[in-house]
C-alpha cells in the first residue's frame, strides 16, 4: 500500500521534470532555428511568401507546444493523469466482463431455445409424431427461431442482409408448409392400404378372396379415390393448400427480390425493368387500338 | 378337414398366369413403342386468315359444300389448347362440323409470355375476340355470325354476346361455367381459398404446368395412377398407344394464363360470382345477361368434375332469349368432345341446331315440343314456359 502510494508520488514529479526539460530543449532548438532563418532575406520570387508563412506556422506550433508542455508539467495535472491511468485496467476489465456476459447471455438464449425443442415435442406422443411433426416444427420455428431472422440489421449492407434473412425465413416457412401439404396428400394412400387390409381380412374370413390380382388393384384404387375425395373437401386440406400457395408465393417473391439485387451488378435488365417496359408497351398498344377503332368507325 | 377358406393355389396360379401375360405384353410393347406411331393431333387443314399479337384466327378448309350461310367461330379456353377439338381423324369435332357444311373458324390463343401478363378479360373479349369477329363479318358481308365457346372460352362468348348482341346470331355454350357459387366441383371449393393477388403479383402469369398439376390433383387416384396402369396393360396395342399419346400431348400442352386475366377470373367469377348475377363489369361495361337475346344452346356433362352441371345450368334461365336449350350429356368435361359416343351426338346436334336457325333475320322462335323430356322451370314466381322446356339427358358418355 505504501509502496504503491510512493510510486504515485514519485511518478508525477519525475514526469513533470521530464516535461519541463523537453520543453526547454525544443524551445532552445526553435530559437536557434528562428535566429538562423531571420538572417535570410526573402527572395524576389517569394516576397513575404512561402518562407514567412512557414515561419508563422512554426511559431504558432511552437507556442502551442510550450503552453501545453508547461501546463502538463505542473505536478497536480500529472497526479490527476496518473490516477486516471490507474483506473484504466479496472475499466477494461469491466468492459470485457460486460461484453462476455452479453455474449454468454445471447448464447444461453440460443441454448434455451434449442432446449425448448425437446419440451415442445414432449407434448406429442410417439404415435402422433407423424401427424403433428410439421405442426410442431412450425410452432417451434415461429416461436423460437424466426425472431433471429428479424433482428435489425445495421451498417452499409443492412439492406441486403435483411433480404437474405427474409429469404431464409420465407424458405423455412415454405418448407414447413409444403411438408404439411405433402403429408396430407400421402394420407389417403396409407389409409387406403389399411382399409384394404381390413377388407381382405373380412373376405378371407368369409372365404371370398378374389383369385384375380386385378380385383385387388381395383378394390384399392376405388378406396383410394374415395379417400382423396373426402380429403379434398375437408377444411383442413383447403386451408393447408391455401397456406402452401401463400408460403410458396412469399418465398418466390423474397428470392426474386434477392436475385434482382445480385443482377444489379450485371449489365443486364432485371425482370422489374422488363415488366415496367411491358406495361408501357401494353398501355401504348391499347391506346393505339382504341384510336384505330375510332378512326375505322 | 374341410375346403380351405382361402384358395391359395388358385390365387398363385393366377399370379403366374398374369406374370406370363405381362412378359408377353412387354415383349410386344417394345415393338409398338420402338416402331412408327401416328400420334399427330390437329391434322385437319386450315389457314391463318387473321392475326393480332400472338392470337390467330384459323379458317378450316371446307370438305364439302358450305350449307350454312352463317359461319361459326369457335372460341376455346385460355387453359390448354384448341387442338382438343381435332384430336384425331374420326374423333374430331372440327371434322364433324366441316362434314355438316359449316364454314368454320377457330381462335388460337397462342402461348402468352411474360409480356402478356397485363392482358385482362376485357382485352381478350373486347379486344382479340372483337377483332376476329369483325374480320369474319366483313369477309362474309354479314351483320351477325354464330359463336360457340368451350369452357372458359364459353364464358368469354357469353360476355361478348351480352356486350355485342347485334353481332351474334346464335350462341352455343359447351361445358361453360357461368354460376360459380356451388360446392359441387372441387375447383369451385378450392378457388375460394386461393389468393389471386399474391399469386399474380409474384409470378406475373399463372404457369400452365402449375394449373395442370392442380387439375391432376382433382382426382390423383385416377389421373396419376390408374390412367398409367391402364397404359401399361394396353401398351402392346398400337391403336391404344397412339390415342393415349395423342391425349397426353394435348393435356400437357399448357400455355400460361395471363396474370391479370387469372386475377379477374378468380376474383370476379369464382369468388364473387358476378356473371350470373349480371353484375360483372368488363371494360367499364356491365355484362347484363338479359342482353343475350339470340338463340342459345347450352351443353354440359353430367359427370364433369371441373365444371359441374350446377355451374352451367342456371344460364338459360337468366338470359333474355326466348329460344334456349339445355343439353346434359352423360359424360365428363372432355368426354363431350372426344368420346366415341359423343361424336355422334354432340357436333351433329350443334350442326342441326344451327341449320334450323340459319335463315336471315329470323325472329326468335319457341322451343320445339319434340324433345324426349320436357321440364318446366319456374323462377321468381313467374312461369317461364319458354325457358328450358327441353332439357335433354342423353346417354352418350
Amino acid at each position: 500500500m505504501n509502496e504503491k502510494h510512493a510510486k504515485n508520488e514519485t511518478g508525477p514529479d519525475f514526469l513533470s521534470a521530464w516535461m519541463k526539460m523537453a520543453g526547454d530543449v525544443w524551445g532552445n532548438m526553435f530559437r536557434t532555428w528562428s535566429d538562423a532563418t531571420a538572417t535570410i532575406k526573402p527572395s524576389a520570387a517569394s516576397p513575404g511568401g512561402a518562407s514567412s508563412h512557414a515561419q508563422a506556422s512554426l511559431d504558432a506550433a511552437m507556442k502551442t507546444w510550450q503552453v501545453l508542455s508547461s501546463t502538463m508539467a505542473r505536478p497536480e495535472i500529472m497526479d490527476s493523469m496518473f490516477k486516471g491511468s490507474g483506473t484504466m485496467p479496472e475499466i477494461l476489465m469491466q468492459l470485457a466482463q460486460s461484453t462476455l456476459a452479453g455474449f454468454m447471455e445471447f448464447q444461453q438464449k440460443w441454448f434455451e431455445r434449442a432446449g425448448r425443442i425437446g419440451k415442445s415435442t414432449e407434448a406429442y406422443t410417439f404415435e402422433d409424431l407423424d401427424e403433428n411433426a410439421f405442426r410442431a416444427w412450425n410452432e417451434i420455428y415461429q416461436k423460437e427461431f424466426r425472431q433471429f431472422f428479424n433482428i435489425p440489421q445495421l451498417g452499409l449492407t443492412r439492406f441486403y442482409q435483411e433480404k437474405v434473412n427474409q429469404t431464409l425465413d420465407k424458405f423455412n416457412l415454405f418448407q414447413t408448409a409444403i411438408g404439411e401439404f405433402l403429408r396430407l396428400l400421402y394420407l389417403p394412400v396409407t389409409k387406403s392400404f389399411s382399409v384394404v387390409q381390413e377388407k381382405l381380412g373380412e373376405l378371407s374370413e368369409a372365404g371370398e378372396l378374389p383369385e384375380d390380382s386385378q380385383e385387388y388393384y381395383q378394390m384399392w384404387i376405388k378406396i383410394l379415390e374415395g379417400h382423396y375425395m373426402t380429403l379434398f373437401q375437408s377444411t383442413e386440406y383447403i386451408e393447408t393448400m391455401g397456406k402452401t400457395l401463400d408460403a410458396m408465393s412469399e418465398f418466390s417473391a423474397a428470392k426474386n427480390d434477392l436475385l434482382e439485387d445480385m443482377l444489379n451488378m450485371l449489365p443486364i435488365p432485371k425482370q422489374k425493368d422488363m415488366d415496367d417496359l411491358y406495361k408501357d408497351i401494353y398501355l401504348l398498344k391499347k391506346r393505339i387500338k382504341a384510336l384505330e377503332k375510332k378512326l375505322n368507325h | 378337414m374341410g375346403e380351405p377358406k382361402v384358395p391359395v393355389d388358385l390365387i398363385l396360379s393366377k399370379l403366374v398366369e398374369d406374370a406370363d401375360k405381362a412378359r408377353a405384353r412387354a415383349h410386344k410393347a417394345s415393338d409398338v413403342l420402338l416402331g412408327p406411331l401416328d400420334s399427330e393431333i390437329a391434322a385437319t387443314p386450315y389457314e391463318v386468315v387473321c392475326q393480332e399479337d400472338r392470337v390467330k384466327l384459323k379458317h378450316y378448309k371446307p370438305v364439302t359444300d358450305v350449307k350454312l350461310k352463317t359461319p361459326l367461330l369457335v372460341v376455346y379456353a385460355l387453359i390448354n389448347r384448341e387442338t382438343m377439338l381435332d384430336l384425331q381423324p374420326g374423333r374430331s369435332v372440327v371434322e364433324t362440323l366441316l362434314a355438316h357444311g359449316i364454314d368454320l373458324y377457330m381462335i388460337d390463343w397462342g402461348y402468352p409470355t411474360r409480356k402478356d401478363r397485363f392482358l385482362t378479360i376485357d382485352d381478350h373479349v373486347n379486344g382479340y375476340m372483337d377483332t376476329m369477329i369483325d374480320f369474319i363479318r366483313q369477309k362474309h358481308h354479314l351483320k351477325k355470325i354464330n359463336l360457340m365457346g368451350i369452357c372458359m372460352g364459353g364464358t368469354f362468348c357469353v360476355i361478348y354476346a351480352a356486350l355485342n348482341p347485334a353481332k351474334i346470331k346464335n350462341l352455343v355454350t359447351t361445358v361453360t361455367p357461368t354460376n360459380f357459387d356451388t360446392d359441387k366441383g372441387l375447383l369451385h371449393v378450392w378457388m375460394k381459398a386461393v389468393d389471386p393477388d399474391r399469386l399474380t403479383d409474384t409470378y406475373g402469369n399463372m404457369s400452365g404446368d402449375v394449373m395442370n398439376f392442380g387439375f391432376l390433383l382433382l382426382n390423383p387416384a385416377r389421373l396419376m395412377i390408374d390412367k398409367y396402369v391402364g397404359f401399361f396393360e394396353n401398351m402392346d396395342n398400337k391403336k391404344f398407344v397412339e390415342n393415349f399419346v395423342r391425349m397426353e400431348k394435348w393435356i400437357f400442352d399448357s400455355p400460361d394464363l395471363p396474370g391479370e386475366t387469372f386475377r379477374q377470373f378468380i376474383k370476379d367469377f369464382y369468388q364473387k360470382n358476378l356473371l350470373i348475377q349480371s353484375k360483372l363489369e368488363v371494360g367499364d361495361r356491365r355484362v347484363d345477361l338479359k342482353n343475350l337475346s339470340m338463340p342459345l344452346i347450352n351443353f354440359y356433362g353430367k359427370y364433369d368434375h371441373l365444371v359441374p352441371p350446377q355451374a352451367c345450368e342456371l344460364l338459360t334461365g337468366r338470359v333474355g332469349s326466348k329460344d334456349t336449350t339445355d343439353v346434359c350429356l352423360e359424360t365428363g368435361h372432355i368426354g363431350i368432345y372426344v368420346s366415341s359416343r359423343c361424336q355422334k351426338e354432340f357436333a351433329p346436334r350443334i350442326a342441326a341446331w344451327l341449320a334450323e336457325r340459319d335463315a336471315p333475320d329470323q325472329k326468335p322462335r319457341k322451343k320445339k315440343s319434340t324433345a324426349p323430356k320436357k321440364t318446366k322451370v319456374k323462377t321468381a314466381g313467374r312461369s317461364k314456359s319458354s325457358k328450358r322446356l327441353r332439357k335433354d339427358t342423353q346417354r352418350s358418355g
